[in-house]
């Protein structure tokens, strides 16, 4: 056993230089963009298109509107206008993102009414990402209403790591024929350890309840290695994952998600 | 997707919600925090002593109960005609498979054994990439045989079908290359027989692969294996000639039909025919012309519909002749050629053309026509947002409709209007609702249970929910029946039972309820489909199963149930004590076994199966005391009692709480007939025939209009039992039963005997053929038949065809002829004795209250027959065509209190048939 327990990336420092964002940066500084950054960048959006929309339409706009300004959106994205906008300085791809919609919400107030959505390029296939990947987030109506944009923003990124996480994991165990283990544990994943009822779980999956812990447990630690690499899609560097899953935390808990 | 993008759903905004011990209301999946879900990623990574796949791998969580042969079953992925399809783990190999294995229904399992070892190698015999290969072929240790093969991950057509509905193209594409898969088959000379949407299985490129070659035959092959088998196909996509003629004779035409039924489907969202039964689907589709596909989607391309039509002709020659024909007119469609099952008119090839060569057709016209188009789209768009904003702001929006009153089968009667007015009126102060502004009025030949008309309804009154109800007296106070329904959906929500003295009281006590219910749905997701067919399991459902084979059982007990042959009806007790074995706990299951074994009892007359039919039913309404299906069992096995009353009582619970199938409502008309209300049977069989065009209750709709003395309508009824219920004689007898009421024995007789060479040792023939002559005075004739009905059944006579009991008749006989009048006697004695004892269980049960009153008149008992006749009046006899011909009643036929009984009943029938108030 080791005395200092690694991260994963620490462990493999390789694997950490190819995730999404950091190619992007590489490009963006020696300054060209090339095919690998933009699927690296279209990979990011596929993934990220809910906050832009939630954005979008806590702006204001109407839901036909929306989707036709995230569709815009990514459009000029994927041109290469965010690869030239991209500092390798500083950023996470979260802020970086949303300080580019904005600018390019404003322009589009600017030409608004004197240009219509042009090229009839469509960069989200709504119906089939939604059936693919749903979302199951319900948050409290009446603290909602009140929250600004860069709120929600934030907070959909937050639900869209998690999912994403959860939605890999439940992956991983259905690709392995145990997708019923899945459903029954999934629940637990941030239980207390007080209240899971270890019997019951034993009994309904037909393992004994050491099993079940140890199930369990793997399931914990599986989910926290995927959210880490989901986040760390996003960062420039390893150190960033605890910070940017700080922020997120941050952001929830100033959104008047707790009890006054 | 809703609320500003937030959430997919609306119903995921909520007000109230369960706080996580960390005090965040924010949920994702599965019911977890988010931000738990979060911070767990803050923590310390442990060292990882061992992989998670290895912690995976090592403990076998067992994803289903049991093995087959080196096969660990995983989950059930679908159900075919002749088994269920599981997905599996090949155990040293671990490859995950689908395993398809067949059920163990039939007697002989050799047979079965061989059948389904064809069916294996047919398919293993087939090499092409868009048909699913076989890897296997085994038996399991149970003795029943499976075969594994490709594993498609991306499920079946049946499931993926909504995705092409406003993508005909990849629709297009997709049959095509089916029908070029089916080509080759054919050319191998295997038929499909069974393609349907389940059949053809995804991979993970979206690519089909068809499967389940189940009723694939050689096409040269001359026995008549597949013929015989017991599932022939799947309604909806069979062709209509497979369920005429014979196997032998079917051509690659039937797999053209199941394809153009697909490809229905896929481009317009619902099957060329619909139905709640299998029956009536074959019916509709062998009866009438397919639909026009542009119908349903008017903006599908013509030259779709004309493909389409070219598949589903009924005529097998007017179709495509062979699956590359249609494939071909498929690709010229997807290439912009003209297809060749029409020629089109010369604007239209113009049009193609510039669409195959845009360069050169790039005139101002061209433009117009894509600018237009262009239009169309983005506007069918902006509507959709629209309805999409208007259910927004209708969340919790109820609309009342108007209530239906049981008693009268009516909305308009005063009883179902002041219900619906109290309803209005507790929801109107109702916190947590909105009231739709005006109840919505159903026109009386509506009917609502079908889910686009919910949906309607819905839209006229900007409702979420709609809340339809019904009442009727019970017990001397009212009872109403509340439904909650999703108007997207057409899905019930939820639903009450409440008796009480008054509406508004019944109001008050169920109002809180509802509100609750209305704020605490979840929407469901709007493309759910509107039919719930029978194999869409809900393992959640009320008195359901957890256990998939216990399941099967059942859902094939039901096929078999359908099928009205006693064969079948045997089988399908077999299955349904095969899946209370397995799950002692399927109340589903036990009703469905209380309702076969009643039907037992009708053909066979030993009270046995009848007690089993109680044990069964009483165990599941224990179970499950909301279970309609247990409601409708009690129904059947009181009725066989001889309650009657009791029994409608039953089957009006059960359509109380399942108002959407027309099952109860049959067996309403059903019963309304046996009680002497052929009027109040009538309006419960046009209920049933709303829904489904295909009258399986033929026969005792053409008893209720024999019992109101329409005989054209009642011959035309027979006629058609006739026809779709050709295993029993329930036509032939009606007709022949006709011809007695019209005086015509010699017709009588004539269908008599047709029925009994066709259908050979039937108890209710032998006892039409001795009602026949008895009515016509041939007492010798009539006492030898009558002697030998009375072997078989010494107790029988009254409850089916006539209410003659066979010992009164041979009584009557003997004692007339005066050689043996002491034995007559006695035999009179003893009907008597057995009437006074079934009325002793059922004392208004006015069959044998008639047969009482006629073994008196018999029994030269004149006053006391004419005072039981006039119970039996009041229990509901209205029979007096038999009154007036049953011989027994020859001594005190010319008594004036006989006649006046007489003329009661015939006014009795004539106000029945005056016409319906309200209307």
């Amino acid at each position: 056993m080791k005395a200092h327990p690694a991260t994963e990336s620490e462990r493999n420092p390789n694997r950490f230089a190819t995730t999404r964002w950091s190619i992007i940066l590489s490009c963006a500084r020696s300054g060209t963009v090339e095919e690998e950054a933009r699927k690296a960048l279209s990979d990011l959006c596929r993934i990220y298109w809910r906050p832009i929309f939630a954005f979008i339409c806590r702006r204001g706009y109407s839901v036909p509107d929306a989707q036709d300004l995230t569709q815009d959106f990514f459009v000029m994205l994927l041109e290469g206008n965010l690869l030239s906008l991209a500092d390798p300085g500083r950023g996470r791809f979260r802020s970086l993102l949303l300080k580019a919609l904005k600018n390019f919400l404003i322009d589009k107030h600017d030409q608004a009414k004197t240009k219509k959505r042009g090229g009839g390029m469509q960069f989200v296939p709504w119906n089939d990402w939604m059936a693919e990947a749903p979302s199951q987030l319900s948050v409290p109506a009446r603290e909602f209403e009140n929250w600004p944009a860069e709120r929600i923003f934030d907070l959909r990124w937050a639900a869209t790591v998690a999912e994403e996480a959860l939605r890999r994991l439940a992956e991983e165990c259905e690709s392995r024929g145990r997708r019923r283990m899945f459903a029954v544990l999934s629940k637990y994943l941030t239980a207390d350890r007080l209240d899971v009822s270890y019997a019951n779980l034993s009994a309904s999956l037909g393992v004994p309840e050491t099993a079940v812990k140890r199930l369990l447990h793997q399931l914990r630690g599986r989910f926290r290695t995927l959210l880490r690499e989901e986040v760390s899609q996003t960062v420039k560097s390893p150190s960033e994952i605890e910070g940017e899953i700080r922020y997120l935390c941050a952001a929830l808990a100033t959104s008047a998600d707790r009890v006054e | 997707m809703n609320f500003c993008g937030l959430t997919d759903s609306p119903a995921s905004i909520v007000n109230e919600f369960e706080r996580c011990r960390c005090g965040s209301v924010t949920r994702v999946g599965y019911g977890l925090c988010l931000s738990c879900l979060l911070r767990s990623g803050l923590c310390p990574e442990e060292p990882q002593t061992e992989s998670f796949d290895a912690a995976l791998a090592e403990i076998d969580v067992r994803d289903s109960e049991w093995r087959l042969g080196n096969y660990q079953i995983l989950e059930e992925i679908g159900r075919g005609g002749m088994g269920v399809i599981y997905r599996a783990r090949q155990r040293h190999s671990r490859r995950i498979v689908a395993l398809k294995r067949i059920l163990s229904y039939h007697s002989d399992s050799r047979d079965t054994l061989v059948r389904f070892q064809r069916e294996a190698e047919a398919v293993a015999s087939l090499d092409h990439p868009n048909i699913l290969p076989i890897y296997e072929v085994g038996v399991s240790e149970d003795g029943l045989p499976f075969f594994s093969m490709k594993f498609a991950p991306g499920g079946s057509l049946l499931h993926g079908r909504k995705v092409f509905r406003d993508k005909p193209r990849q629709a297009v594409r997709l049959i095509a290359k089916v029908a070029r898969a089916i080509e080759y088959a054919n050319n191998e000379g295997i038929l499909h027989r069974d393609l349907k949407p389940g059949n053809i299985l995804l991979d993970g490129r979206g690519e089909p692969l068809v499967g389940d070659f189940g009723l694939a035959k050689w096409i040269d092959a001359t026995s008549d294996l597949t013929r015989t088998m017991t599932v022939f196909g799947t309604p909806g996509y069979i062709a209509p000639e497979q369920v005429r003629g014979p196997a032998g004779n079917l051509t690659p035409a039937v797999d053209v039909y199941s394809l153009g039924a697909i490809l229905f489907e896929l481009l317009s969202g619902q099957p060329p025919f619909l139905g709640e039964h299998a029956i009536v689907v074959i019916h509709q589709a062998a009866e009438k012309q397919a639909p026009k596909l542009r119908s349903i989607v008017p903006r599908l391309d013509r030259d779709l519909e004309t493909i389409c039509a070219r598949c589903l002709e009924r005529d097998p020659a007017m179709r495509y002749r062979t699956a590359g024909d249609l494939a071909e007119d498929l690709e010229r469609w997807l290439e912009d050629r003209p297809i060749i099952a029409r020629p089109v008119l010369p604007p239209v090839r113009l049009w193609r053309w510039s669409r195959r060569n845009p360069k050169l057709a790039g005139s101002i016209a061209a433009c117009l026509i894509l600018a237009a188009v262009g239009l169309v789209e983005k506007i069918a768009s902006s509507r959709l947002s629209a309805i999409l904003q208007r259910v927004e702001i209708a969340q919790r929006s109820v609309a009342v409709t108007s209530f239906e009153d049981l008693d009268e089968i009516l909305t308009t009667s005063n009883s179902a209007r002041s219900m619906t007015s109290a309803f209005t009126a507790a929801l109107t102060q109702a916190k947590g609702i909105q009231l739709s502004a005006t109840p919505h009025q159903i026109a009386e030949d509506v009917d609502p249970w079908r889910s686009e008309d919910w949906k309607k309804i819905g839209e006229a009154g900007n409702a979420r929910m709609v809340l339809s109800g019904s009442v009727r007296r019970r017990e001397g106070k009212q009872r109403v029946a509340i439904h909650l329904i999703e108007t997207a959906t057409g899905s019930v929500v939820s639903t009450w039972l409440q008796d009480g003295e008054s509406g508004s009281d019944i109001a008050k006590a169920l109002t809180t309820k509802i509100s609750n219910v209305v704020a605490n749905t979840k929407g469901t997701s709007r493309d759910t489909g509107a039919i719930v067919g029978r194999h869409d399991w809900k393992p959640d459902a009320i008195g359901e199963t957890n256990n998939p084979l216990a399941r099967s059982y059942c859902d094939h007990g039901k096929e078999f149930l359908l099928r009205y042959n006693l064969a079948d009806l045997d089988r399908a007790i077999e299955s349904f004590r095969k899946a209370v074995e397995i799950d002692p706990n399927y109340a589903v299951a036990y009703a469905m076994l209380g309702s076969a074994c009643q039907a037992r009892a009708q053909t066979d007359p030993t009270r046995d199966w009848l007690a089993q039919a109680d044990v069964a039913t009483a165990v599941a309404l224990r179970m499950a005391p909301m279970l309609p299906e247990a409601h409708r069992a009690r129904g059947g096995t009181l009725r066989r009692h001889g309650r009657l009353r009791d029994s409608l009582d039953s089957y009006l619970t059960s359509y109380e709480l399942e108002p959407a199938t027309s099952r109860s409502a049959a067996m309403l008309g059903d019963t309304y007939e046996q009680v002497g209300r052929p009027d109040l049977a009538l309006r419960w069989f046009e209920k049933v025939a709303r829904r489904q065009t295909q009258p399986l209750f033929a026969d005792t709709l053409g008893n209720a209009w024999t019992s109101l003395g329409d005989y054209d309508k009642a011959e035309k009824a027979y006629n058609s039992a006739i026809i779709f219920k050709p295993d029993l004689p329930v036509g032939l007898l009606g007709l022949s039963k006709l011809a007695l009421f019209r005086g015509d024995y010699k017709g009588a007789r004539e269908g008599c005997e047709q029925a009994r060479a066709k259908y050979k040792d039937n108890p209710e023939i032998l006892e039409m053929a001795a009602l026949i002559e008895f009515f016509s005075r041939h007492f010798p004739a009539a006492e030898k038949l009558y002697r030998e009905a009375a072997a078989i059944d010494r107790a029988g006579g009254v409850e089916f065809v006539g209410s003659v009991r066979y010992l009164s008749a041979i009584g009557f006989i003997q004692k007339l002829s005066g050689a043996h009048a002491k034995d007559g006697k006695a035999l009179l004695e003893e009907a008597h004795w057995l009437d006074e004892k079934e009325l002793l269980s059922a004392p208004d049960n006015l069959r044998h209250l008639y047969s009482l009153a006629a073994n008196y008149a018999a029994q030269g008992k004149g006053e006391a027959a004419t005072v039981c006749l006039d119970k039996a009046i009041a229990a509901g006899w209205i029979d007096y065509r038999s009154t007036m011909l049953d011989p027994r009643f020859d001594s005190i036929r010319n008594d004036e209190t006989f006649k006046n009984a007489l003329s009661r009943l015939i006014n009795k029938v004539q106000e029945m048939r005056r016409p319906r108030p309200g209307r």
